[in-house]
């Protein structure tokens, strides 16, 4: 159990050059919508469970979330998170104009779900990539509220291990920092780290890594 | 009957429904497609998706029907990031502007892929929301208009810029700043008195204000005797045109100034205008206007000057006062 939940520092390093790529192909989608230079890195990488990650991300931060649901070779939830406050400055950024209120308005959680929808796309086609496996997933659903609430809206009583990413996402000189936690069952845990141990022993053998 | 009662319920659709396959190929179009349109189904069935709407092949629409299909992954294109990317009209057969847009693409079908296209036409919430935009930005003038002159203050043209400047960029439209000073007006202020100051900085900005050709266009007391104007997509030579009205109204107050060469009260203009390749953010596009302020100031006064990097015929082109 323990040996399932700590990644090395090889494994860590293999997975962030892979997530870096995938979000790298984010970037790009989200500089060509709004002509602008968007730059988007992970550098941070760790698995941890469902109730640490609510914890460590904080009871009194109000957060926003964008949440796809996958099934087919595993089923897993991916969510993106931000502060509240962040993803004001992302729409205003985005989008060009905000209107001055307490919470986003119906186009700009729309806005903020096809952002989501992007980077969970560019994350979630890299591990389907190295699992070569498909998965199916839902469209995006934009939530706000704890990091309990956005990370088990359910209230399930389970703990599941997550794969938490950090995301900083640069725009204008603005620097965002951002989360993307994918919710895993024991059975993905195992194949993604069986996936990475055979993409690291690839890397060893000279041959090329799986991107996008 | 049952594949016939599927397709009634589809014509029936209030929103627009395309598939295509692992081609490419149209396999469905819809009669709310063909009521927007203006294309029957019969004349799209069976043809290449990107050749029946060329543009999108490079778009998000392409990126991500090439995403469900080749990586089964669905995808939501939201109103706000890309206004109206299908020509749909409210009428076709006399196309007025696009329909606003949501759109969803998603992968169908296990062994053999297809993708499911559904626009939604959300041009009235569209038009609401844009209401409540224009409303708040009144309130946001008024809240936020200089008490002296009535023009916008400080705080508002940092607003205004940030908004202009990102909407400049994303049009690819350019956007003109215009620095303005009004000249000697220290020595007016002890000539005259600070209330007799004040009444001259008021009509100074009244007469500029009314010598702005548009109504997109804003006046700010940027401080002190500074003022400038923001004028959206405006090109540096009109821009230029905009400054010398501006210093012709002023001239035409002929407000009696004893202390200063010409004998009235007159303003010096420096003019930027947003140039993609040369400007990064809107401080440079400032610190250009101050740059061809302080040229005219320079040069005698009363006078326009522009930014040699967003103009440079202005380094030959004769002086702009009389």
């Amino acid at each position: 159990m323990i040996d399932e939940m700590s990644m090395s520092e090889l494994e860590a390093d293999s997975l962030m050059e892979i997530f870096n790529i995938g979000v790298g192909h984010a970037a790009a989608a989200m500089s060509s919508i709004v002509n602008e230079e968007v730059r988007m890195s992970v550098p941070s990488i760790r698995i941890t469970t469902r109730s640490e990650a609510a914890d460590e991300l904080g009871a009194g931060l109000s957060l926003c979330g964008i949440s796809q649901q996958y099934k087919g070779a595993y089923a897993t939830e991916a969510i993106l998170m931000f502060p509240e406050r962040a993803s004001f400055e992302i729409v205003r950024m985005m989008v060009g104009d905000l209107i001055p209120a307490d919470e986003l308005g119906e186009m700009e959680r729309e806005a903020m779900c096809e952002i989501g929808n992007i980077v969970l796309n560019a994350c979630v086609g890299t591990l389907a990539n190295m699992f070569q496996k498909e998965l199916e997933g839902s469209l995006p659903v934009f939530r706000v509220g704890s990091s309990e609430q956005i990370l088990n809206p359910g209230h399930d009583n389970a703990d599941p291990s997550v794969l938490m990413l950090r995301i900083d996402f640069s725009l204008e000189r603005q620097q965002i920092e951002g989360y993307l936690a994918f919710i895993l069952d024991m059975s993905a845990l195992r194949d993604l780290r069986e996936q990475v141990r055979l993409y690291i022993a690839r890397l060893e053998s000279g041959m090329a890594p799986d991107g996008l | 009957m049952k594949d016939k009662l599927l397709l009634d319920a589809f014509s029936a659709l209030s929103l627009g429904v395309i598939v295509v396959d692992a081609n490419y190929r149209i396999t469905l179009w819809n009669a709310w497609l063909e009521t927007h349109t203006g294309r029957a189904a019969g004349d799209t069935l069976g043809q290449d998706f990107f050749s029946v709407f060329p543009d999108l092949r490079h778009h998000r629409v392409g990126v991500a029907l090439t995403q469900a299909i080749s990586h089964n992954l669905p995808a939501l294109l939201s109103q706000s990031l890309h206004r109206s990317p299908f020509p749909l009209f409210a009428d076709p057969r006399q196309p007025g502007p696009r329909l606003s847009q949501a759109v969803t693409i998603v992968p169908l079908g296990s062994s053999e892929r297809y993708g499911l296209i559904q626009i939604v036409d959300v041009s009235l919430a569209v038009r609401r929301e844009s209401l409540l935009r224009e409303q708040a930005h009144v309130l946001l003038s008024q809240s936020l208009s200089d008490g002296l002159t009535g023009v916008g203050n400080r705080r508002y043209f940092d607003v205004c810029i940030d908004k202009e400047w990102r909407a400049s960029k994303r049009n690819n439209k350019s956007l003109s700043l215009l620095l303005v000073d009004v000249d000697y007006f220290k020595r007016y202020n002890d000539r005259y008195g600070h209330q007799q100051g004040d009444l001259c900085l008021q009509q100074v900005a009244t007469a500029m204000r009314n010598a702005l050709p548009r109504s997109s266009d804003l006046l700010f007391r940027y401080g002190g005797e500074e003022f400038c104007a923001l004028l959206p997509e405006m090109r540096s030579a009109d821009a230029v045109e905009v400054a010398e009205k501006l210093r012709a109204s002023v001239q035409s107050l002929a407000l009696p100034h004893a202390n200063a060469p010409a004998g009235i009260v007159s303003v010096s203009l420096g003019v930027a205008s947003h140039n993609q390749r040369s400007h990064t953010d809107y401080g440079q596009l400032i610190q250009a206007a101050d740059d061809a302020l302080y040229e005219a100031k320079h040069a005698g006064r009363n006078i326009v000057r522009a930014s040699v990097s967003a103009w440079p015929e202005s380094l030959t082109s004769p002086a702009h006062d009389k």
